[in-house]
Formats: C-alpha cells, structure tokens, sequence
C-alpha cells in the first residue's frame, strides 16, 4: 500500500450565503481540518452608489447614501451630511447635534446587540441570539417611536436634524436604557462564564497589538487587541466635543475579548445617552443650508458601530456633488479574517468572521485598473450586452426587458 | 465557568406568552410618528415643486395647469415613495404631512398606487 499523500483540499465557501445573509466568497484551504491558507473574494454586491451620487443632488445623496447600510444607516448620513455643512460653512444648532448622537449611539445599541446575537449563533448558541434580538426589539421601537421608521431612520437633514425629542421619548429612552443595562450585565457574564460558549471563543482567533496595528485593524474589533482606535476620541465630532467617550479595550485579542469589548461598549453608550439627555440643549434643530454648495473638498470621519468612517466630498460650486468617496469599516478588518483563519479549525472560520461583524454590501467599491495598452474600460453599453451575453449562455434570456 | 448560562431564561420562557405579534391576524399598534404614505392638501399648495425637486426617488410629479387660477396638479406614485420625509421637510407650505396612519400598502396590483390628486381652479367671483 502506498502512503497517503497530505493533499491540499480547497472549500469553497460562498458567494451565497456565506456565513451571514450576504454574498461573498471564501476559499479555504485544509489540510484535514486545519486551515492553511484563506482566500476572500468581495465585490458580489456592488451597488454602484458613489457613482449614482454624482447625478443626484445633495439633498437626494442624502438618503441614497444612507442606504449604503441598513443597519448603520444613521452614521453614513451624518457623516455626509457633516461633511457638506462643513463645505457650506454652517454652524449646526446645539440641540441638532446631541439628538444625532442619542441617534447615533442608539444605532450603536441596536448594531452591537444584532452582532451579539449573529455570534453567538455562529458559535451554535440559538439561545443568547434569540434573547439578544428580543431584547434588541426594544431599541428599535425606540428609534421607531422618535423617528417614525424602524431601519433608515432619515433623522438627519443638511443642516441639522428633522424631528425633536418630546418629553414622552425622554422618558421611554431612559425607561429602555433600564431595562437594556440589566440585560447587557446578564449577556456579559454569559459570554464570558459559559464554559461551553467559552470553547468556542477562548484563544480563537487571537490577534495581536501588533497584528492589529500591521493589518490595519478598525473598530471594536481593534480595541480588543488592545489598539485604541475611536475616532469619536481621536477626533470627537459634533456633540461628542462636549460629551467624551471613554474607549474599552481589551489585550487578550481573541474573540472573547471582541465579545467582551462589544458589551462593554454597549454601557458606554448608555452611560453617554443619559449624560446628554440630562442636559439637552434647548433651541432650534436646524438651520438653513443652501442648495449649491461652495466650491471645495471635505473629508469627515466618524465612528459607526464596526469603526471608522470615512466620507470624502467634492464640491464643484452647483448643487450637485463632483466625487464623493466613502470607506466603510468593514474593508479594512477583512484582511483580519483571512490572516486569523490559518491554522484554526474549519468549523471556527464562520465565527471568525463573524467576529469582525462583517458588512459585506456596504465595503463593495469598484477598483479601475488602468491598463498600458490604452483601453478605456467599458462603457455602460458595453458591460450591459456582456451581462445580456452572460446570461444568455447560461439560457436565461433578458434581452426583451426594458430596463429603466 | 458554569454552564447553562441561558437556562433560567430559556425555561422562564415556556411559561410566558410568546414575545411576536400576531400580525396581520390581530391589528398592531404603531408610534404616532409613523412615516405612512404622503396626505396633500391642495388647498395650501402653491405648487412650488421643491417636494418634486428634493424627492430623492421621484414619487412626487407636480403639474401647474393654470398659475394664475393657481389649478395644480399632483401624481404621487407610492411605489417609487421610500418613506423618508424629505419632502414634508422641503415644503414650507406645511401642505405635506404622513403621520396620516396609511401604512399597509400592500397590494396585488401595481394600479392603486399612483395618487393623482388635484387642485380645482380657483373660481373669482365677479362683483359689480
Ligand atoms: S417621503 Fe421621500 S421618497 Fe416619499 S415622496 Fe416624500 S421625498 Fe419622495
Ligand atoms: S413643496 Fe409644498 S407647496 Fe410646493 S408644490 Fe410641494 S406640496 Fe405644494
């Protein structure tokens, strides 16, 4: 009998359904049950949106860019919409201000509890996600009740904010607030006590200081290797001037540290919705911006729920924006997952990719690669008689349709 | 480390009610503030078309069939309509309002959702 030879064995995993509901693509290398090398392939959900932003006007980028995600929905229009007054050069009103960061950090509330349920139901524990997504249940009446929508909640305008917080809303908010904290101390000594959920996180996935500073690691998943990266200190932006965040973070690096950090968090931000209800400013919500806007560049950066934010907007003087850039967290964790994965177990990939709490529609964007020989890439004809073409082949014909 | 973290919450379930609503079955309550499809009122327009203009899904058409007998005309397609507000906000006529509580929009056919709503001319009464 010959010996066995040690083979290389790719899994392909994804593009549909990968380990969320969203479609990228894997390719993973065993050798039996380790993982020797991962491969990520993105790009599956590209949507076209910066484009799109460049025949629309600011007021209609707006929500167009808002629905970038759906579940940080509210972070992606102040980030644009921070930007353009600061183009405009507008002072937006005290009051707008502190209701976009209750917004903000509400969203980060209901964001990190649908996280805490995705993980924990990668890691097999149905239990904690159907309890945490109950309780999740309770922000997102919430950010119904002020805003009038349960996702895309529209709050911010160019300007300022669209709806005021009334007595009544103070007042659920801080019944919520309640409620939620003593839930968040049960999931946190859940997370870090079950011994069961604890073989599943404990020393998985470690990534170190310096891992993350190398591989540019954002976000939450960053600080629990202990690397303080918040813009929301780094580079406070509207009421977080006057309303300072204390980071959490975490050496150990693996994913119950990522666990531990989330939940941390989420007392942050109560703590920091309190602090700024109790002292609301009184006053207007917005203010009058103008519908074309200066001529000029901006950049802004805020933090959403998985990291860093970055909106870049050019102005060329109408009401239409020339460029507008924008780079979401999840992008630049990803390199994390497919450095981590190596020498781990199969079975702990989707936890580990989980573990960044991936993104997957909002981080396509579209690379040109400028060639020597002098094409000009393809024209929107052209890639549309490739994709008529495509699916021709595959005997699905969509040539009758009209599109448009 | 102990385990079975979740069990006191697992059991004390199976004797509560369950969490989910039981829609479409028995009706739900929504905020006050829910965003339900668009009620204009004619009759404080002035047909300046900023809520056609800022619509960033172009659900609103806003046709001036006569301005001097102020005779507008308005075509409202829900279906293109993504519930966002900014035309309440554009307008400064407070024609606009959608906290109307018309939200179940669902529908077999694609027919009941363009609006067309209208503005009788104004009739001047000629004295002597
Ligand atoms: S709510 Fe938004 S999408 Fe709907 S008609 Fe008004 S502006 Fe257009
Ligand atoms: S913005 Fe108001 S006043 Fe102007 S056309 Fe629209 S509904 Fe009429």
């Amino acid at each position: 009998m010959q010996p066995q030879k040690t083979e290389q064995f790719t899994v392909p995993i994804g593009p549909q359904h990968p380990a969320l509901k969203e479609p990228s693509s894997f390719l993973i290398s065993v050798d039996g049950e380790v993982v020797t090398n991962a491969i990520v392939r993105l790009g599956y959900a590209h949507r076209g949106i910066e484009k799109a932003t460049e025949s629309r006007t600011y007021v209609q980028n707006l929500y167009l860019l808002e629905r970038i995600c759906g579940i940080c929905s509210h972070i992606h229009g102040t980030a644009f919409a921070m930007g353009v007054e600061r183009l405009a050069g507008v002072e937006v009103p005290p009051r707008a201000q502190a209701i976009r960061l209750i917004i903000a950090e509400l969203e980060r509330i209901h964001s990190h509890m649908l996280w805490l349920g995705v993980g924990a139901h990668q890691g097999g524990f149905d239990a904690l996600f159907m309890f945490s997504w109950r309780d999740r249940e309770t922000v997102m009446d919430l950010l119904e009740s002020i805003s009038g929508n349960r996702v895309n909640y529209s709050a911010n305008v160019l300007g300022g904010v669209k709806f005021d917080l009334t007595a009544a809303h103070i007042g659920d908010i801080l019944k919520a607030l309640d409620y939620l904290e003593e839930r968040t101390h049960h999931y946190l000594k859940v997370v870090t006590t079950d011994a069961s959920f604890l073989q599943r996180t404990r020393g998985i996935g470690t990534m170190t200081r310096h891992q993350a500073e190398v591989l540019g690691a954002i976000g939450p998943t960053a600080r629990a290797s202990g690397v303080l990266r918040d813009v929301r200190i780094e580079a406070p932006y509207g009421a977080y001037v006057d309303h300072p965040v204390t980071t959490i973070t975490d050496d150990r690096g693996d994913l119950e540290a990522r666990f531990a950090v989330r939940i941390k968090e989420l007392f942050e931000s109560y703590r920091l919705i309190r602090e700024v209800l109790d002292d609301l400013p009184p006053g207007d919500i917005k203010t009058r911006v103008k519908r074309k806007i200066p001529e000029g560049e901006a950049a802004f950066r805020v933090e959403a729920p998985r990291g860093e934010l970055f909106y870049f907007i050019k102005s060329d003087g109408t009401d239409i924006p020339s460029r507008v850039k924008v780079r979401t967290p999840t992008i630049c964790n990803m390199t994390s997952v497919v450095k981590l994965a190596v020498g781990h177990q199969l079975a702990d990939v989707p936890m580990i990719l989980a573990g960044i709490d991936p993104c997957f529609s909002c981080n396509d964007r579209m690379v040109r690669v400028n060639r020597n020989n002098g094409s000009d890439g393809w024209t929107w004809e052209q890639l549309r008689q490739h994709g008529i073409e495509y699916y021709k082949q595959r005997s699905q014909d969509y040539d009758p349709l009209v599109v448009g | 480390m102990k385990f079975g973290m979740m069990f006191k919450d697992v059991s004390g379930a199976l004797f509560k009610k369950p969490f989910t609503e039981n829609y479409p079955a028995e009706p739900t309550e929504t905020p006050d503030r829910l965003r339900g499809s668009l009620v204009w009122d004619p009759d404080s327009c002035t047909g300046c078309g900023l809520c056609a203009r800022d619509c960033p899904a172009m659900a609103i058409e806003i046709e001036v069939i006569d301005k001097k007998a102020k005779h507008y005309q308005m075509t409202y397609h829900i279906d293109r309509c993504t519930f966002c507000g900014q035309c309440v906000e554009s307008c400064n006529q407070g024609s606009l309002v959608m906290e109307g509580g018309e939200w179940e929009l669902a529908s077999l056919s694609r027919e009941p959702f363009t609006e067309v709503g209208e503005r009788p001319p104004l009739v001047v009464e000629e004295t002597e």
